[in-house]
């Protein structure tokens, strides 16, 4: 009994607490979403199917399109940068990318290195099997992570209710 | 449900009897609450570490009431030729394993949180979409640590008086973890909160917090169940004192008027004592039926002296503390 009510009491008191000195929850450890908010969105991509095509010009591809979005959404410019996912990832680890993309599926092995969205949609592999789509980000920058699934999320909703 | 509940050769009194069956009754909601809420946990367990050791503590936790719940059935068995001790053991027995493996699950989980913490993992928690609205993970995580945080509380509470009713240690060590098990959800709505703020390390440290309790239950929970299993003196079912039986027949032998002194060996099987006793009679001839009614006597002042062995000598044994008489 005390225990719930210690409980309650601290939950509680530390969400107003937190409301109330205006703190953002999530937020980022290392302030990516305020950095690129009004001013520039960091995208590495790797070159895979639809979803991210390389060429002379600028990328293009549903990703590319998506982050193209997103980016309009918080008023920011895009740089894009083409690698490799190994230097892509890296890059992220370093704080030099916000966001990888490149037709990835929530099996990607670089979860320790990297953190990943939740999957905004699902696409059908030559095969037949389905795998679900992520993006990749910097570890634990929880409210850009936030951010990107709830762009993702709005926009798959759109495009479905879209005929 | 109305057969009668023994421990080995003695049906238990009516009252004794009663709270087993409650006891029984608990351990099957405990096991069910349990289910449900690792269950919940593991939907909501994203990437904390803290909501990790959690989950990890509420699996642990299937094992005290399914150590009791087997030993319950073992000690009901009567003594055999294979078993001339009854079966009573079993309880130490279960202890003993449900507390390696909260120590064994502390310490690996000690090392894991500080790893993280030493190399500076900033957990990555997103998004959910439930019912099509966006909401952050940590809210859920804190909602069901909030939520599941109150049934063991009042579980522990219930099985403590049953725990000291019985003289259980199994269902004590169950108890006191269950009534503990509030400080792990604040501890980790605290570390979830923590990352929230954008305070990557307080998961980590939370994780820590919650595997040092995990080993110190474990670690504390060793010590008692190999206390008993090297037949240390008897204590209460705390483990804080030395039981109060094994004075009572000291002097109730002492008492005897053919008895001059007398000290007893006491053993904790599990529920029930098994007491080797010491007699130094006043003359040297003894009457087999007088030995024969003090044994009797010394079995009927509980219900948890099972086996009483009455050995007269002419000096009471080294160790023994004699509660004789002038």
């Amino acid at each position: 009994m005390i225990g719930h009510r210690f409980a309650a009491v601290v939950v509680a008191a530390s969400t107003l607490l937190l409301a109330g000195c205006g703190i953002q929850i999530p937020a980022d450890p290392s302030g990516t979403l305020n950095a690129v908010e009004g001013g520039v969105l960091r995208v590495g991509v790797t070159p895979n199917g639809d979803w991210v095509r390389v060429g002379e010009n600028d990328p293009s591809g549903t990703e590319v399109e998506s982050l193209i979005g997103f980016a309009r959404s918080l008023d920011a410019d895009v740089q894009w940068t083409v690698g490799s996912e190994e230097s892509l990832v890296r890059g992220l680890e370093e704080g030099q990318l916000d966001v990888v993309a490149g037709g990835l599926t929530d099996q990607t092995p670089w979860t320790n290195k990297a953190g990943m969205t939740r999957p905004y949609a699902e696409a059908t592999r030559a095969d037949g099997s389905t795998v679900k789509l992520v993006m990749l980000v910097p570890l634990g920058e929880n409210a850009f992570v936030s951010a990107l699934e709830t762009y993702l999320t709005d926009e798959a909703a759109h495009e479905g209710a879209a005929p | 449900m109305t057969a009668t509940i023994g421990f080995g050769h003695t049906a238990l009194p009516e009252r004794q009897a009663r709270a087993v069956r409650r006891a029984v009754r608990l351990e099957w909601i405990t096991i069910g609450a349990l289910v449900g809420i690792v269950g919940l946990v593991f939907l909501v367990l994203g990437n904390s570490q803290a909501m990790k050791a959690a989950w990890i503590e509420d699996l642990l936790s299937f094992i005290p009431p399914l150590a009791f719940l087997i030993a319950v059935r073992l000690a009901r068995r009567p003594p055999t030729a294979r078993h001339p001790y009854g079966h009573h053991r079993s309880v130490a027995v279960g202890h003993l394993v449900a507390a390696v493996a909260l120590t064994a699950m502390g310490a690996f989980l000690i090392v894991d949180s500080g790893i993280g913490l030493v190399t500076a993992d900033h957990p990555t928690i997103g998004t959910v979409n439930l019912f099509g609205v966006t909401i952050w993970l940590g809210w859920l995580m804190v909602a069901v640590m909030a939520v599941t945080a109150v049934p063991p509380v009042i579980l522990g509470h219930m099985k403590l008086g049953l725990a000291r009713e019985l003289h259980d240690k199994v269902l004590y060590a169950d108890a006191d973890m269950n009534k503990a098990d509030w400080m792990t959800s604040v501890g980790t709505i605290v570390g979830v909160l923590g990352i929230g703020v954008g305070l990557w390390w307080m998961d980590a440290a939370a994780a820590l917090f919650i595997a040092v309790s995990i080993l110190h239950d474990g670690v504390s929970n060793v010590r008692a169940a190999v206390v008993d299993l090297v037949d240390g003196r008897a204590t209460t079912f705390d483990d804080t004192q030395p039981h109060p039986l094994a004075g009572r027949v000291d002097q109730y032998l002492a008492g005897l008027p053919w008895v001059a002194e007398a000290g007893s060996r006491v053993r904790d099987e599990g529920h029930v004592f098994h007491v080797e006793a010491f007699v130094v009679p006043r003359k040297k001839r003894l009457s087999l039926k007088e030995v024969e009614r003090a044994r009797e006597e010394c079995i009927a002042l509980d219900w948890k002296l099972q086996d009483v062995v009455i050995v007269p000598v002419s000096a009471l044994p080294g160790v023994l503390e004699a509660s004789g008489r002038q």
